[in-house]
């Protein structure tokens, strides 16, 4: 072909023909042979066996209801959670990493659900006394108990962690009323109160109980980031293997475990998959790529109660859902208001729409199953013309605006606040929704310009330990001068003597707290300074062939993978 | 081209400079307490001091950002408020997983995208144009993480062919464990010859990149056919078809080296656009990536992680347009001039 020359000037445009057959075929058919080798090699991955000795147990398609054949090499357990961690150091720990602590770490005694027929489970220690007056407590340590780091389990390794936890625990505060804690034995810790309390309670708490090497102390005292490269010093059945942030947590079995017993089957090693989307839980569950997913979708989860695949687990739980009135503010400083619109909703519909139906109406400002709750504390029922009576009495006109704020992030409080607008609304009440992020809500609640306080607030409840006296019945209503969780800003001297008369019976005479306890609920329901919603349910779906999942109420934010095994 | 260059990089510092005041300032405006944040629902006022003096909260905001640029020229980026963990080894540890993220999803944005374009521009007004041109709008319009939610849905749970989520499956570290080298799991398998990670992999990258591809392939496209188009209409072009060269060697030998010029810098505008734009496909593919720690720093307030990760993105942007700037002025010496 003779080269181009310059071209003519041309008259017009030219049209040419071009065909897509044009098109270099080798360009086509490299592509092509090279999408089916990554094919070919992806599909070869998938079907390769595992080798042996490093095999694991295949989480079967949801279809099979028992396990595949488990080869030789670790039995590993794969859990789908959206628990993150906000630390790793058990002391400071009073977030969601709890999941994971739990498995890692014990406390000298853990409480049981409350169909159990015994209170407690003895952990590090193996039987505890106190004083006739409660002032005294002691505790006999276990023998031969050792630290994931090799460390013996004496009564002062309990000691130093018991102050560590007090000095500067996340949940500090309920080491409170100890005093002095003494190793009077190798096997023996001794506690002194400033006034009397049920340590036993105290002890078993999800926070600031954990029993810790001293080793290990020394050098998170020594370094504050101790823990946080992934270090784990309790002496639980299972020890951190690896994590990666944000990622997943793998742990395996502790071989000097005290509690292992012969010829039980447990979990080698657990895979923990940050997954923080309950849809994609539910995916992997479904798909078999976890073998428990803890944070199913609410909306979704009544789909696995027909599945027999699955088993529907439905608990209550340590969660409740609490109202604050901000009773300085006029006309809320009105017991008769605060009672009109305690009377003017539907809690049934609260519970089916918040709670997607998991859930109870709670009884008072303590969940159902923890101490001191009890059925007998009044409950409001809607009734629209009563509340209408109480709101005339009381000289409130239609055209009342109030402020209600609530976590935006939670669903719960996302989908029941509505009804709470709506029915106020038929009392020709106006409710201003106002979502916020968690601490700006609670910022906002204690400012010191009174008048940037909310009229309402909704908030999770749930106490920190299994004394719900001392936690939610104090700390939610108690008087304070600065607010702290009394968020209705509520003072009632009588309902102040009777917690905290009732708080020093708990622990020297239990029922004595408890009817001490179930009068001040009558006089919080009664005053109404704030809601009661309902009582939330745990509910999840195990398959069916993994057994032994038990849900401790006790322990909201944990799983106990210890006990968990396959089927056969 | 030495003074181009001084220009350009005076200009990337002006930027760069620019972004950290922008970000520090639009992060203290958050209306939140990174402490009571970082404590937790139960944050005690004492605590919240406490922690607020830890993490130098309480000092003046003008010399919290110098003390941070300070310490930011050396090497020290801040400790993420969420992990504890200096924040450079935060994101240095997460970057190869998004950049593969993204090299992937260029992989099949680009040459996709080119190819689409060229063939919509050939055929234009018949049916192949207006199919590339829909593929392209529906690709710059839907969101990538509602793509992606329909991928998951149509090729995991519906047909059961491509993984849900994760890098691998959480198998391999089991059966085929893969020694982390470069970070780049593709990259380690193959030199570790370690097959069945390097197909894991794969098979666990395809449905995230289709998902991250879309938009550029869409964009790629659409400016590929326009630009082409022009390019086709030029004299050359007409007078090499009167002159009765293939078709195959005007559109791609001729008209696409002169068109590819305005699709050069698109593209790699679109790799800038990536580095952020990874965030929600990450986190609807649980990808252990950039885009999952910077939607974690954002929601609990960490105020180093998020100036770290704000300048990351804005000095992949700047370096990538430095970047692209020189191909163009290496390609079209005009470009020099100006």
């Amino acid at each position: 072909m003779r080269p181009l020359s310059r071209p003519a000037r041309l008259e017009g445009p030219v049209k040419v023909r071009t065909t897509a057959r044009e098109a270099t075929p080798r360009l086509r058919l490299l592509g092509v042979l090279g999408a089916v080798a990554i094919v070919a090699s992806a599909c070869g991955a998938k079907a390769s066996p595992a080798p042996s000795g490093a095999a694991v147990s295949a989480a079967p398609s949801v279809a099979e209801a028992t396990p595949a054949a488990t080869p030789s090499g670790p039995l590993v357990l794969k859990v789908a959670s959206s628990a993150g961690i906000t630390t790793w150091d058990p002391i400071k720990s009073f977030s969601t990493e709890a999941l994971y602590l739990a498995n890692m770490y014990e406390p000298l005694l853990w409480v049981n659900p409350p169909s159990a027929s015994e209170k407690f489970t003895p952990a590090i220690a193996t039987s505890w006394e106190s004083s006739a007056d409660g002032m005294s407590w002691t505790f006999k340590i276990r023998e031969g108990v050792k630290f994931h780091d090799g460390e013996a389990v004496t009564a002062d390794a309990v000691k130093q962690s018991i102050e560590a936890a007090k000095d500067h625990g996340g949940a500090s505060f309920i080491w409170a009323p100890l005093d002095t804690i003494t190793a009077t034995d190798p096997l023996t810790v001794t506690m002194k109160l400033k006034y009397a309390a049920p340590m036993d309670l105290v002890a078993a708490s999800l926070y600031g109980a954990w029993i810790v090497s001293p080793k290990a102390l020394a050098a998170s005292a020594a370094d504050a980031t101790y823990f946080e490269k992934g270090i784990d010093a309790g002496t639980g059945p299972y020890m951190m293997e690896s994590f990666t942030p944000d990622k997943e947590v793998l742990m395996k079995t502790f071989d000097g475990y005290w509690g292992a017993t012969a010829g039980t089957t447990h979990y080698d090693k657990v895979l923990v998959s940050m997954t923080p989307e309950p849809v994609t839980q539910q995916q992997m569950l479904d798909g078999g790529e976890v073998d428990l997913a803890l944070n199913l979708p609410t909306e979704n989860i009544a789909s696995y109660k027909t599945n027999p695949n699955f088993a529907f687990i439905e608990e209550p739980s340590f969660f409740n859902y609490v109202g604050y009135f901000n009773v300085n503010k006029k006309p809320l400083d009105d017991v008769r208001v605060r009672q009109a619109l305690s009377l003017a909703l539907s809690y049934d519909d609260i519970v089916t729409i918040g709670a997607q139906g998991y859930g109870t109406q709670s009884h008072g400002p303590v969940p159902a199953g923890v101490f001191p709750y009890s059925a007998d504390v009044p409950q409001y029922h809607q009734d629209l013309a009563k509340a209408q009576e109480l709101l005339t009495a009381a000289g409130v006109q239609p055209g009342l605006k109030l402020e209600m704020t609530y976590t935006s992030s939670n669903q719960n409080e996302v989908r029941f606040a509505p009804l709470i607008k709506e029915a106020y609304a038929k009392l020709g009440i106006d409710v201003t929704l106002t979502p916020m992020t968690f601490d700006l809500q609670w910022e906002r609640a204690k400012s010191e310009d009174l008048a940037k306080r909310q009229d309402m607030f909704l908030v999770l409840y749930w106490p920190t330990y299994s004394d719900a006296g001392s936690d939610n019945l104090w700390s939610l209503f108690h008087s304070s001068e600065k607010p702290f969780f009394n968020l209705s800003y509520w003072k009632n001297a009588e309902y102040d003597k009777l917690v905290d008369e009732a708080g020093t019976k708990t622990a020297t005479d239990r029922e004595a707290a408890q009817a001490e306890y179930v009068k001040a609920m009558d006089l919080l329901v009664d005053q109404a300074p704030g809601l009661f919603f309902y009582d939330t349910k745990f509910v999840t779906a195990i398959p069916t062939y993994l057994q032994g999942f038990q849900y401790n109420l006790n322990y909201p934010f944990a799983a106990f993978f210890y006990p968990m095994h396959p089927a056969n | 081209m030495k003074r181009f260059l001084l220009n350009r990089f005076a200009g990337a510092l002006i930027v760069l400079l620019g972004v950290s005041i922008i970000t520090f300032t639009l992060a203290r405006l958050i209306p939140s307490n990174p402490a009571a944040l970082y404590i937790g629902p139960r944050a005690r006022p004492d605590d919240i001091e406490r922690v607020s003096r830890q993490l130098g909260l309480d000092q003046p905001l003008p010399v919290q950002y110098l003390v941070y640029m300070r310490d930011m020229l050396t090497g020290d980026w801040g400790t993420s408020i969420g992990t504890k963990r200096p924040v450079l080894d935060e994101i240095l540890n997460r970057l190869p997983s998004t950049l593969e993220l993204i090299f992937a999803a260029m992989l099949i944005a680009i040459p996709v995208g080119i190819a689409l374009g060229v063939l919509s521009a050939r055929w234009r007004g018949r049916p192949p144009d207006i199919g590339v041109r829909l593929v392209s709008i529906v690709g710059v319009s839907l969101p990538a993480f509602f793509l992606a939610l329909l991928l998951q849905v149509f090729f995991f749970r519906n047909l059961h062919l491509l993984p849900l989520a994760g890098r691998t499956s959480s198998d391999l570290r089991f059966t085929n464990p893969l020694e982390s080298i470069t970070g780049f799991n593709l990259i380690d398998s193959a030199i570790t010859g370690n097959w069945v990670a390097l197909g894991d992999t794969t098979y666990h990258l395809i449905l995230p990149a289709i998902a991250l591809a879309a938009y550029p392939l869409g964009l790629i496209a659409r400016m590929t056919r326009s630009t082409m188009l022009e390019t086709l209409d030029q004299d050359y072009i007409r007078t090499a078809r009167a002159f009765g060269l293939r078709s195959a060697l005007i559109d791609y030998r001729l008209a696409l080296r002169n068109a590819i010029l305005p699709v050069l810098t698109v593209i790699g505008l679109t790799f800038g656009y990536l580095l952020t734009g990874s965030f929600f496909v990450e986190i609807v593919f649980n990808w252990p990536g950039l885009g999952t720690f910077a939607v974690h720093s954002i929601v609990s307030v960490d105020y180093p992680a998020i100036m770290g990760i704000a300048l990351l993105g804005a000095i992949g942007y700047v370096v990538i347009n430095l970047i692209v700037d020189m191909v163009q002025a290496w390609l079209d010496p005009r470009v020099r001039l100006t």
